[in-house]
């Protein structure tokens, strides 16, 4: 039996602030004796998996449905057409629909309004689901196909996969990507607890409010991690601290060796991940 | 007239920064107009000295959330078993479906396959467009999705017709938009159209890797490139990996910008770096040359 069943994330709203840095590191350290599930849900960036040199292993195609147009059929009547609020299909008066296949999203309201039945479900390969592992780390990285817009799909994906493998693991740490739409909010769905990694820039700031609010929607308690917390002005995020009542719980100093371990592929290893880490063992 | 996007791929490599240093010191022979179509966490307005109370904003609706109308309701669950997105859940003591908004996408299946139409399509306030006059004479379009709802993507395109507005009232000759992290829907939609897009990168393993998904979406759109790595003296050895991969690709490499912290301080002060300190003007202003746009 495994005793410590959490699901934790790891974001920060604005790009570049340190999350997989602090995930990985994070991962690393409870790895010495717990069992640790890491999602990559970053799918437009995957790159915990460099990081932590893991070699990836594939496990399943990211797979969306696609509208499947039986032209053998078509009356050319343009429901389908109207329907589509994805513009996902063309229509001439008079004319077969064209269907643009980048934009579908599979939400199958075509097959629905199609008066004879001619629009049945395909699919589009629209990503790809990995897995790795290194030793107590178990690795699951999402990563979607360039030129396909649906993150989100993908990173929902990788989530079902994972799921089947959670019950062999203590703590499952879920990365997510920049930013605070769909594939974020995905993401975050169902996790027990957030550290919002930010830095202490007006940048920082600014996107540090907006997944704070958007935890607050998504009910998940949060802390903020404060990375390169020697350069820039603490104050910004202090103050957004308060504001909110959510603690500082812990500051990742500016610091060369911490670069350059990132910049070579390593986990980083410092008293503040510890924090952290010890944190989610207690 | 030409329209640059900055792009990529992984966060934090100074897309914005980068932008609203190019953006300055292009304003001074050029007319521009700077554009964040980062919607998820637009920064460029802060890298330029523009606040949210200096923007004039306009809400905007690009999104539809379904809506029931208990009173029509049979309780057939037929929208709860169409819905694709996991967006309808079952109320068991009131029987009759739950809509979650966050997951909605707006696609209207649910309001096609019920049979009591008993199901609306409310337009929804999913975000806001503002533009400002910049401190150093020119403007800027910005947009921000609302916390919560989807369509960034939409709202992206917003901002650029915009955008395009402003280029077209004031002949403008260069539009400069500066992309999110990332390289799904709204980044597809920011360089979309764009006649010349910069990379920016770093050198880390990391930053690579997303560069070379980045540039694929950008060759997709058959869309001429080139390459800045920034910081790119906090690993040399890895830089002149990044420089044998632009090499080797035959991709342009317009500049290098070394690490400074008083590109941090200029942040801070809310001040493009050329204008917090000239030292920084003669790397950027190469790379204008290299754009051909001195």
């Amino acid at each position: 039996m495994r005793t410590l069943k959490m699901r934790v994330a790891i974001t920060g709203g604005k790009g570049g602030t340190g999350k997989s840095m602090v995930a990985t590191a994070i991962a690393d350290y409870l790895a010495k004796d717990k069992k640790v599930l890491l999602l990559d849900l970053d799918a437009d960036c995957p790159n915990d998996h460099l990081i932590l040199s893991v070699e990836l292993k594939k496990e399943k195609d990211a797979v969306n449905m696609l509208a499947d147009i039986d032209y053998s059929k078509c009356v050319k009547c343009g429901k389908c057409s109207e329907v589509c609020k994805y513009n996902a299909i063309v229509h001439v008066k008079g004319k077969s629909p064209v269907l643009i296949p980048e934009q579908c999203s599979g939400c199958g309201a075509c097959i629905i309004s199609c008066p004879v039945n001619c629009i049945r479900e395909g699919k589009k390969i629209i990503g790809t689901i990995y897995s790795g592992q290194k030793g107590n780390i178990g690795l699951i990285s999402s990563d979607l196909k360039p030129g396909e817009p649906l993150s989100e799909f993908v990173v929902k994906e990788a989530k079902e996969f994972a799921r089947l493998k959670e019950k062999d693991y203590d703590v499952v740490l879920v990365d997510t990507a920049a930013g605070t739409h769909c594939h974020v909010i995905s993401a975050l769905t169902g996790c027990d607890l957030a550290f919002a990694v930010t830095e202490p820039t007006p940048l920082g700031a600014h996107d540090l409010r907006l997944i704070l609010d958007l935890l607050k929607i998504l009910k998940v308690p949060a802390k903020i991690v404060l990375n390169k917390s020697t350069v820039g002005d603490k104050k910004l995020i202090k103050k957004i601290a308060e504001e909110y009542g959510i603690e500082i719980f812990s500051e990742i100093p500016y610091d060369k060796a911490i670069i350059e371990a990132y910049s070579r592929g390593e986990p980083v290893k410092n008293e503040c991940i510890e924090k952290i880490a010890g944190f989610l063992e207690k | 007239m030409k329209r640059i996007t900055i792009l990529s791929g992984k966060g934090g490599t100074g897309k914005s920064t980068v932008t609203a240093s190019l953006a300055v010191m292009l304003s001074r022979n050029k007319k521009v107009v700077a554009v964040d179509c980062d919607v998820d966490a637009p920064d460029l307005g802060l890298c330029l000295g523009v606040q949210d109370k200096d923007y004039e904003w306009t809400p905007i609706e690009t999104g539809q959330k379904a809506e029931l109308d208990e009173s029509k309701c049979v309780h057939c669950q037929a929208c709860k078993d169409i819905c694709r997105f996991g967006a309808i859940g079952w109320d068991k003591v009131k029987n009759q479906p739950v809509f979650n908004r966050l997951l909605c996408e707006g696609c209207g299946s649910c309001k096609l396959v019920c049979p009591m139409q008993a199901i609306n399509l409310v337009d929804v306030e999913n975000g806001r467009i503002g533009h400002a006059k910049t401190k150093y004479g020119f403007p800027i379009v910005t947009g921000q999705l609302k916390i919560g709802e989807t369509g960034s993507g939409k709202i992206v395109l917003f901002i650029k017709t915009k955008a395009e507005k402003l280029v077209d009232k004031e002949s403008m000759d260069v539009l400069l938009a500066d992309s999110a992290a990332g390289i799904g829907c709204p980044v597809i939609a920011s360089i979309n159209g764009s006649d010349f897009v910069i990379a920016v990168t770093e050198p880390t393993p990391s930053a690579l890797s997303d560069l070379k998904k980045g540039l694929k979406v950008v060759e997709h759109f058959k869309i001429p490139y080139g390459i800045i790595i920034n910081k790119w003296d906090i690993n040399e050895k890895f830089s002149k990996k990044i420089e044998d991969f632009a090499k080797e690709s035959n991709i342009s490499l317009l500049g290098r910008i070394p690490y400074d912290e008083d590109f941090v301080n200029a942040l801070v002060n809310l001040t493009p770096a050329v204008v917090w300190n000239k030292k920084f003007e003669p790397v950027f202003s190469e790379i204008l040359e290299k754009l051909d746009l001195r």
